[in-house]
């Protein structure tokens, strides 16, 4: 490393202001990320086939007038989707960035890794062996499968980050086979799946999302609580090791909070790909490395992606819709192509 | 040794190397043949080899000529003509890009051609070598922006496959939607369309992939002969005269065109492109492409499959796609877990 003598005395003048600076970025980040949030939730609220001015979707919130149209719109239809975006979200945006730190892979989200097909999988054997068909029935087989994918992907993609996506991609061929195998055996199966797997914010209830919030509660704690040990794991194993850290710990409990964050959301919205990819890229550009913050912030521009691609393919397709996951994936892939060619990546 | 004593044993081992490469040609059509009699005999209705023949011939009773003319005759040469497709492109791939993981499934060119069958089949309502020119034009407009969003001073294979995997998502969140969208029985015939299927190809579709392979093979042949310069790494093969780059861009678009061809009628058939070539080289093992014996091996891989998928799984006639993505990706999967283990 090159450090001119002159260099230092000046470096340590401007550590104050830096430290200055790096406050109002923090400030600013935040603020930038809260007020998105506020904008896709009133967004969320008041736009679709219906527009509704913002003053009205107050009063349906505060005051409404049963059997008036508009209240009972925003009431039975636009607030539980966007509740369902908001919770998915949260756990979409922290798993991804959970995923990114632990695994220390720009490339990596729980559908990019597998995860979300595994969940899928495991949903769909519920669904042709058991009869399952609500969230709250098959919510735990989507954590078991998600916590199966996640043990192949982790077990052979060890050690060489970028062949982690490589990896995920083989799991994903080696269940899709499977998924469409139990899907011609099951028509049940398949008219549920065929809804299901484009990614949706409709068709659930809030008591879905009230029996399964615990969940993404315990996922987001964890993930807030291993964030400074995923800041010292970003300089290396070794370096981890050296301040201390058992890195064997971080991996175990990173996967636990990632299986019920990824396995939540996929109950909730099915298996939406790509949101828990661009979020934690996005919330790195707003605020820095540290992920005691991109975790903070990735959880708040979760829902933000999420819900905006909702309102988004609700207003380019007023009669038939496009439902939030592909909107995400329309989104996401210019974003991972992007991040793909970038040169740090494949370092070439 | 003299010069002649050396070209004499350069001569021999030539020969044992080409003797060896036959050897597994033949061995991959033995094993296609005796595929293709189970496949013609085994069935819902069950066929003597007498039967079989007069059928075959045409002669015999009307509902045997059906079932062998119209039924399984079509399926078998389906299969094969369509795997040799995927083999002799997985090679190509493969060699020229020296990378064991290029393979049309990880390049993102099935997507497209699903995304183009899908849009046909639904929103349009084709079927047949119509059909089949969707998918076509799908695979080929997807592999070449994959191509130009991963070039950067040559191809890096991480690079290739991670554009691969997002026009991947691109294609196959769109082709969930079109299924939701779809009624129940399209939708079906939709998701076997997208494991790939040889059940359903008719007559001129199968005559028009078969013509068109015959045509690229033949093209094969001649851009085969800078293989062997192009294995020995970049600069010796351009001091040995070969045009590197116009070599490995003809070569690309070629294994593209047969791939999209082969897709085109029987739906992205998983890993046949990937698993067919590895075979067929440890096989041969003469550290060259092994084209020939990468296309016997996709036939018989393929035919076998379809066999396979027909018969012995969970009682329902599988796709040969489930079959083949079940043997592939576990291949992948121990290709990437072994790959990592050497490179560090």
């Amino acid at each position: 490393m090159l450090t001119s003598p002159a260099a230092a005395p000046a470096g340590r003048r401007e550590g104050a202001e830096a430290v200055a600076h790096r406050a109002r970025r923090r400030t600013l980040a935040l603020a930038t990320a809260l007020i998105a949030l506020l904008l896709v939730v009133l967004a969320s609220l008041a736009l679709g086939v219906r527009d509704i001015n913002p003053a009205e979707v107050w009063r349906a919130l505060t005051a409404p007038v049963a059997g008036f149209v508009d209240h009972d719109v925003v009431l039975d239809q636009r607030l539980p989707r966007t509740i369902v975006g908001l919770a998915a979200g949260v756990a979409l945006g922290t798993a991804g960035t959970l995923i990114q730190g632990v695994t220390r892979n720009p490339i990596a989200d729980p559908g990019l890794l597998g995860l979300n097909s595994g969940a899928s999988l495991a949903v769909v054997c519920a669904v042709w062996l058991f009869g399952i068909t609500s969230p709250i029935g098959y919510v735990w087989f989507a954590f078991l499968g998600a916590a199966g994918a996640a043990a192949i992907v982790f077990s052979v993609g060890r050690g060489q980050p970028v062949r982690l996506a490589l990896v995920g991609a083989a799991v994903t061929a080696l269940i899709t086979p499977l998924i469409t195998l139990v899907l011609l055996q099951d028509q049940q199966a398949f008219n549920l799946y065929r809804f299901w797997s484009v990614g949706s914010l409709t068709g659930r209830g809030l008591d879905t999302v009230a029996w399964l919030w615990p969940f993404i509660v315990v996922g987001v704690v964890l993930a807030a609580v291993l964030s400074h040990r995923l800041n010292m794991l970003a300089l290396g194993e070794d370096v981890a090791t050296a301040l201390g850290q058992r890195v064997g710990t971080t991996r175990t409990l990173s996967a636990i909070a990632i299986v019920l964050l990824a396995g939540t959301a996929t109950s909730l919205a099915g298996p939406i790909a790509l949101v828990g990819l661009v979020v934690p890229h996005a919330a790195r550009r707003l605020i820095g490395t540290d992920y005691r913050w991109v975790m903070g912030i990735a959880a708040l521009l979760g829902p933000v992606m999420l819900l905006a691609a909702d309102v988004l393919g609700r207003l380019v397709l007023p009669q038939s819709e496009l439902e939030a996951g592909v909107v995400a994936a329309l989104l996401g892939a210019p974003v991972l192509i992007a991040v793909a060619r970038s040169r740090n990546v494949v370092g070439a | 040794m003299t010069t002649d004593a050396v070209e004499t044993a350069v001569a021999r081992l030539r020969a044992a190397r080409r003797r060896r490469h036959v050897l597994v040609v033949a061995g991959m059509i033995l094993i296609v043949l005796v595929a293709g009699t189970g496949a013609l005999l085994v069935g819902a209705a069950g066929l003597t080899p007498g039967q079989a023949i007069a059928g075959a011939v045409g002669l015999g009773d009307k509902g045997d000529v059906f079932i062998i003319q119209k039924l399984r005759l079509p399926r078998i040469e389906a299969a094969v003509v369509v795997g040799g497709a995927f083999g002799l492109a997985g090679a190509l791939f493969q060699s020229t890009l020296r990378n064991p993981l290029a393979s049309p499934d990880i390049l993102g060119i099935s997507s497209g051609a699903s995304l183009g069958a899908v849009t046909g089949l639904l929103a349009l309502g084709l079927s047949g070598v119509v059909l089949s020119a969707m998918a076509f034009a799908g695979a080929g407009l997807v592999a070449i922006a994959i191509w130009l969003l991963a070039w950067r001073k040559g191809l890096h294979s991480i690079r290739f496959v991670l554009v691969g995997v997002g026009f991947a998502y691109l294609c196959s969140s769109l082709v969930a939607w079109s299924m939701a969208r779809a009624e129940e029985n399209e939708a079906a015939g939709v998701l076997i369309w997208t494991v790939g299927s040889v059940s359903d190809i008719r007559g001129d579709q199968l005559a028009l992939v078969a013509a068109g392979t015959l045509v690229l093979s033949a093209a094969v042949t001649v851009v085969s002969r800078t293989q062997g310069p192009l294995s020995l790494g970049d600069d010796n093969a351009r001091s040995l005269g070969v045009r590197v780059d116009a070599a490995r861009i003809g070569t690309l678009l070629l294994a593209v065109a047969l791939v999209a061809l082969a897709t085109s009628a029987a739906g992205p058939i998983a890993f046949v492109a990937l698993v067919a070539p590895a075979i067929a080289r440890r096989l041969v093992n003469d550290g060259g492409a092994a084209l020939a014996a990468s296309a016997a091996t996709g036939a018989a891989l393929t035919l076998v499959a379809d066999v396979v998928g027909q018969h012995a799984l969970l009682g329902v006639a599988a796709p040969v796609g489930i079959v083949t993505g079940l043997v592939g990706a576990p291949y992948l999967l121990w290709l990437l877990a072994t790959t990592e283990k050497r490179s560090r």
